[in-house]
């Protein structure tokens, strides 16, 4: 009860110091493309995207505790959308064969684009669809397993079959699909004719990252994230209290595979391709190492998880080709000695004791 | 340009090609019980793989995700046996499981203890031991492949039925009915194991109810140590069988794991049979339902039918009631 109040107490003031340090930070973000050649932007963009998924997967697992594989999935989703897209855009040029078919669906027999894949060619269908599609996925799967006696483990298994499923799948549909390679060669991202730059997509992705962070940081400071935490901490009490607990467990399951999603929309016109890697259970336990070693709960802990291990293996794997082992050293030590991840244990050692009520 | 349209012409005709000759191959019940045959052999596989992890999770209701590179390292006993002393594959089987259960105790000391009664953590410190497992043998071995010889009086395929021309129209491998036995026979000791003597009566105790044990003067820690290299060895074994089928390389167990999982969760860890019970259902349905269709469709259909099925039988199929 103590702790309770004592969280609303917290959040009725406006965090002035909180605002400015994150404001300062963000602006020599949005700096950060005048300094630095378009490999760097184009990295620093990319590891942004997989620190708004860590986060999306953080509100999942760090605050209502229900541990996902799957949110490589929901990314991916979001990418496949947008890569139908721009790819589409590219067939469209006459810049293959001359019709107006992407080259994997010519090479595999297909004559004619399949109804579900047509409307993508539209941007504001495909930008819609990036974000519906993982969310609708998620809608479906979190209605199905949440409102059941399912809890804890068992949901963590569902997470690592659907991934393996999906990927299964994807890799024998290659006619639609694009199989193995998935989809490839797409073309950069134009809006409304107008041709993005890397710096405006970095700009973009920054904008992005630093929405999914404040906004998930306001919902974790609402009375809504009170709730998530007290399912995290205590499910039965919170369903006796009256709360239905799984429908906000598929709230927050729903908006988390969205952000995934968008994220996942943003990582392919960077990356330029699209394909089932990131759909399987090795890039989902990525996202899950992230949050793990940054700290869960912390919002801030993934992205800087995500960020700097970005940084490091981009120059470890010139170096060495065993960076994998000590990603995984790391995880093994974080996990045994430093539960709350690293940003976790160094918030809790700068913090000032809390009062205990007595 | 001109090359890449051929190109795409004569995908264009490989494709019509397959799609006839799928036509060609229309439904035959004797091609049939050839894949249902030739199912045994999955279910041989699924139930040697997840016969370790079912103890395990059963006994300590942790998440093993490091079950598939103790199949690998199994693999890798076996790889060094025959290829330094020329070793049998069949002498090396206990050796994997000495050596793989060892390994496991060790790990059981050093990690699992440490994370007990928070079965997330474990599961989480288990994948990080897969990544450095993997990562060592890979630093040892090289992430080449290696090939391991399979016994060769174990070989050439068992033909239940021949048709007109005489050649085999259902046939399996003794290799592969070489494994079922293999797994039958570990299924069978694991049973006597565990209703027959102290040590798995002191399990079975606690798999049903830990803190009564504790007070019954159970040494649960020394049951737990014990369960996990058992079930580690279970794996190693399961290892060396498996590591004629395929070539034997750092990330092999990542196949099985997945697969195994799900046996262990559709049959339930409550009774033994239960994975039998898992490996069949699983096995012989992803063989019918590949015979059918495709086997990259039959493998969803499985998953999506294990994750209903977990939906509703979150304790698998065969439970025991108890209290909790």
């Amino acid at each position: 009860m103590a702790q309770s109040t004592l969280g609303i107490a917290k959040r009725s003031q406006i965090p002035f110091k909180l605002v400015t340090v994150s404001g300062i930070i963000f602006l020599i973000m949005a700096a950060f493309p005048l300094f630095f050649g378009s490999f760097q932007i184009s990295l620093m963009s990319k590891l942004l995207l997989f620190g708004a998924l860590a986060v999306s997967l953080d509100l999942v697992w760090g605050f209502t505790g229900i541990l996902s594989f799957a949110h490589g999935v929901f990314f991916t989703l979001g990418g496949y959308a947008m890569a139908y897209y721009l790819k589409l855009n590219l067939a469209a040029d006459g810049n293959t064969y001359g019709i107006d078919l992407p080259d994997f669906m010519v090479w595999n027999g297909l004559e004619k684009l399949p109804w579900f894949i047509a409307p993508l060619k539209y941007f504001p269908i495909a930008a819609v669809a990036m974000v519906a599609i993982p969310a609708i996925f998620a809608y479906l799967v979190g209605t199905f397993i949440f409102r059941s006696k399912v809890s804890g483990v068992y949901i963590t298994i569902i997470t690592l079959a659907i991934s393996s499923a999906l990927t299964t799948f994807f890799i024998s549909q290659q006619a639609y699909t694009g199989g193995t390679n998935g989809i490839t060669d797409v073309s950069r991202l134009s809006i409304a004719g107008v041709d993005v730059p890397l710096n405006g997509l970095y700009w973009m992705i920054l904008l992005f990252t630093g929405c999914v962070l404040a906004g998930s940081y306001w919902l974790t400071k609402s009375n809504l994230g009170l709730i998530l935490r007290s399912i995290k901490e205590n499910e039965n009490r919170i369903s006796y209290l009256g709360y239905d607990v799984a429908s906000f467990k598929i709230f927050i399951w729903t908006l988390s595979a969205g952000i995934a999603g968008i994220a996942g929309g943003l990582f392919v016109p960077l990356n330029r391709f699209i394909s089932p890697v990131y759909l399987a259970v090795a890039f989902g336990t990525q996202v899950v190492i992230w949050v793990a070693i940054g700290g869960r709960g912390t919002l801030i802990g993934p992205i800087i998880a995500a960020m700097l291990l970005g940084q490091v293996q981009n120059y470890a794997e010139r170096v060495t080709q065993d960076w994998q082992l000590v990603v995984g050293i790391l995880l093994l030590v974080v996990v045994v000695f430093i539960p709350d991840g690293l940003v976790g244990t160094i918030a809790k050692l700068f913090k000032p004791k809390q009062k205990v009520a007595r | 340009m001109k090359a890449d349209q051929e190109r795409s012409k004569k995908r264009k005709n490989m494709f019509y090609y397959l799609a006839q000759e799928e036509a060609a191959s229309s439904f035959s019940s004797i091609a049939l019980a050839n894949q249902l045959v030739n199912g045994i052999g999955i279910v041989g596989i699924l139930l040697l793989t997840g016969l370790g992890l079912a103890i395990t999770f059963g006994v300590m209701r942790i998440i093993n995700l490091a079950h598939g590179e103790f199949i690998m390292l199994g693999a890798y006993v076996t790889f060094v046996l025959q290829s330094n002393f020329n070793l049998d594959l069949l002498l090396t089987i206990p050796f994997s499981f000495l050596i793989t259960g060892a390994i496991g105790a060790l790990v059981e000391l050093t990690i699992i203890r440490r994370l007990y009664g928070r079965p997330l953590e474990t599961l989480l410190a288990t994948w990080g031991l897969s990544i450095v497992l993997q990562g060592v043998i890979k630093l040892i071995f090289t992430a080449q492949l290696k090939y391991v010889k399979a016994p060769p009086y174990i070989s050439g395929n068992l033909t239940l039925l021949t048709d007109e021309q005489g050649s085999p129209a259902i046939a399996i491998s003794y290799y592969r009915l070489f494994i079922v036995a293999i797994a039958l026979a570990l299924l069978a000791l694991t049973s006597y194991l565990l209703n027959n003597t102290d040590l798995g009566r002191q399990v079975r105790s606690v798999t049903q109810n830990r803190d009564m044990s504790k007070c019954l003067g159970v040494n649960t820690s020394l049951v737990d140590m014990i369960t996990f290299a058992y079930g580690c060895g279970l794996a190693g074994v399961a290892g060396t069988v498996i590591s004629s089928l395929k070539s034997v390389s750092p990330p092999m167990g990542q196949d099985y794991l997945v697969d195994a999982w799900m046996t262990v969760v559709t049959g339930g860890v409550d009774k033994l049979v239960g994975v039998l019970a898992g490996a069949f259902l699983i096995g012989q349905s992803n063989a019918g339902i590949a015979y059918l269709l495709n086997d990259p469709v039959a493998r969803v259909i499985v998953l999506g039918a294990v994750i209903v099925l977990i939906r509703y039988f979150p304790e698998g199929l065969f439970t025991v009631q108890k209290r909790s």
